[in-house]
């Protein structure tokens, strides 16, 4: 594989720039729920003993994250589990599609792909705070598909550089129809 | 009665031939299953043809005896080839792209498959934290072949949850891959190969792997130099400059020929 990759799936494709990496995903949907049992069984062994990621009856969407360092193997669909693996050069996008149910909605009334403004990075946006980061979210709707954009910068002092650099990557990524 | 017992011996005989056969068609039929499950014609101690692990030039081997023997070199293959990213999906179906080359961390890939014999101490060390304290700080990928000729169930089974698994036919074509299981060093920096090889564990392996990131680490007198801040900004500026335009380490515009030297 030579040249900048594309990496395509669940109707979202994105072209990487250098050194950035990405996932796209759509998690199983439970068919267990939560228990003590399994939850301990999902912290050792073998991929296929984890425990359920989500809740019972959930329905899964797809889920695209991207950064500029080594995503870890176990992340959340928030990106817990790799934004504490950040540095202040880093940065993680996450886009996040919900549901037909919010289409039309208030929320997700902004049509197309955003881009990230440096003033709207804020770390009380962060899902958990980090020291030094920054984070935003935007909802919007892409081609019927409601879908929330979260991002996080690995230096808020650093918002303006690393969200023009959030922004190219935006540029590449397209979003099929349903 | 004489009678009797010739015919008996010749059903024995008969018999103890169709046995044969059948046993003969059995491990026949084993051996091909083998080959399907990815397994080729591997051994314990790695794939046949397979060279141990070595590393890039500069990086001296931990036992003296190794030192001094020649290393081995694959016929047709470009001595440290350049790195490639990995692209494939994950066990679950994901989408994956790892990055190897232009990133500052190195890599170690591990290519593993779910039915060679050989691969089953790798799998446990890399359950293992202390199996994966064998390759340093490094980021470790495993990579199988593709979803078309690997088990995912079976893969499942063995890869442990926060270990990153990549399944891509093509990562095992563009590094040349001989057989499971195997394993290479990429230096990020350079995006070339620094070490590569076979071997019968992590931790067998382990010596040479941190020996080649420590003398890469090291190549610059021993010391990590510390630049003044501005120094360290400016290059930052610089490398981004560079990758924005599309030049990363080994691009040709950076190795200027004689002519244009002249």
């Amino acid at each position: 594989m030579t040249g900048d990759p594309t990496i395509a799936g669940h109707g979202f494709s994105v072209q990487l720039p250098t050194a950035w990496e990405g996932r796209i995903y759509r998690r199983d949907a439970p068919s267990i729920a939560f228990s003590p049992k399994n939850r301990a069984a999902g912290s050792t062994g073998t991929a296929a003993t984890q425990a359920p990621n989500g809740w019972l009856g959930e329905q899964t969407r797809a889920v695209v994250h991207l950064g500029n360092f080594p995503l870890p193997a176990v992340r959340g669909d928030y990106g817990s589990g790799a934004v504490e693996k950040m540095t202040a050069e880093n940065t993680f996008i996450a886009l996040l599609e919900f549901g037909p149910e919010c289409l039309g909605t208030a929320l997700y009334g902004s049509v197309g792909l955003p881009r990230v403004s440096p003033d709207r990075f804020d770390p009380n946006g962060l899902q958990r705070r980090l020291p030094g980061q920054a984070g935003c979210q935007y909802f919007f709707t892409e081609q019927s598909r409601p879908i929330c954009l979260y991002v996080v910068l690995g230096s808020h002092q650093q918002a303006a550089r690393l969200s023009a650099q959030v922004n190219r990557v935006l540029d590449r990524i397209k979003v099929d129809a349903p | 009665m004489t009678v009797l017992i010739v015919v008996l011996t010749v059903m024995v005989l008969v018999l103890c031939v169709l046995v044969v056969g059948l046993l003969r068609a059995y491990a026949t039929i084993l051996a091909r299953l083998h080959q399907l499950d990815g397994g080729g014609s591997e051994t314990a101690a790695g794939p046949a043809g397979a060279p141990p692990f070595r590393t890039a030039d500069g990086v001296m081997p931990m036992d003296h005896a190794q030192a001094r023997a020649p290393q081995p070199t694959r016929p047709g293959r470009t001595e440290w080839a350049a790195a490639h990213d990995i692209v494939g999906h994950g066990l679950s179906g994901e989408v994956v792209s790892v990055r190897t080359v232009t990133v500052p961390h190195d890599s170690v890939i591990v290519f593993l498959s779910s039915g060679c014999s050989g691969c089953a101490t790798f799998w446990e060390q890399l359950a293992d934290p202390r199996g994966l304290a064998a390759v340093g700080d490094n980021r470790v990928v495993v990579v199988t072949k593709g979803p078309d000729e690997e088990s995912p169930s079976a893969l499942r089974q063995l890869c442990p949850p926060d270990v990153d698994l990549v399944m891509s036919s093509a990562a095992w074509a563009d590094y040349d891959v001989p057989g499971s299981p195997y394993v290479i060093v990429v230096d990020g920096g350079s995006g070339r190969v620094k070490g590569e090889g076979s071997g019968t564990s992590l931790t067998q392996i382990s010596g040479l792997m941190q020996q080649a990131h420590g003398d890469g680490a090291s190549s610059g007198g021993g010391r990590r130099i510390v630049k003044p801040r501005s120094d360290a900004e400016r290059e930052v500026d610089v490398d981004r400059a560079l990758l924005a335009a599309g030049i990363g380490p080994g691009h040709h515009s950076l190795y200027p020929s004689e002519d244009q030297g002249r």
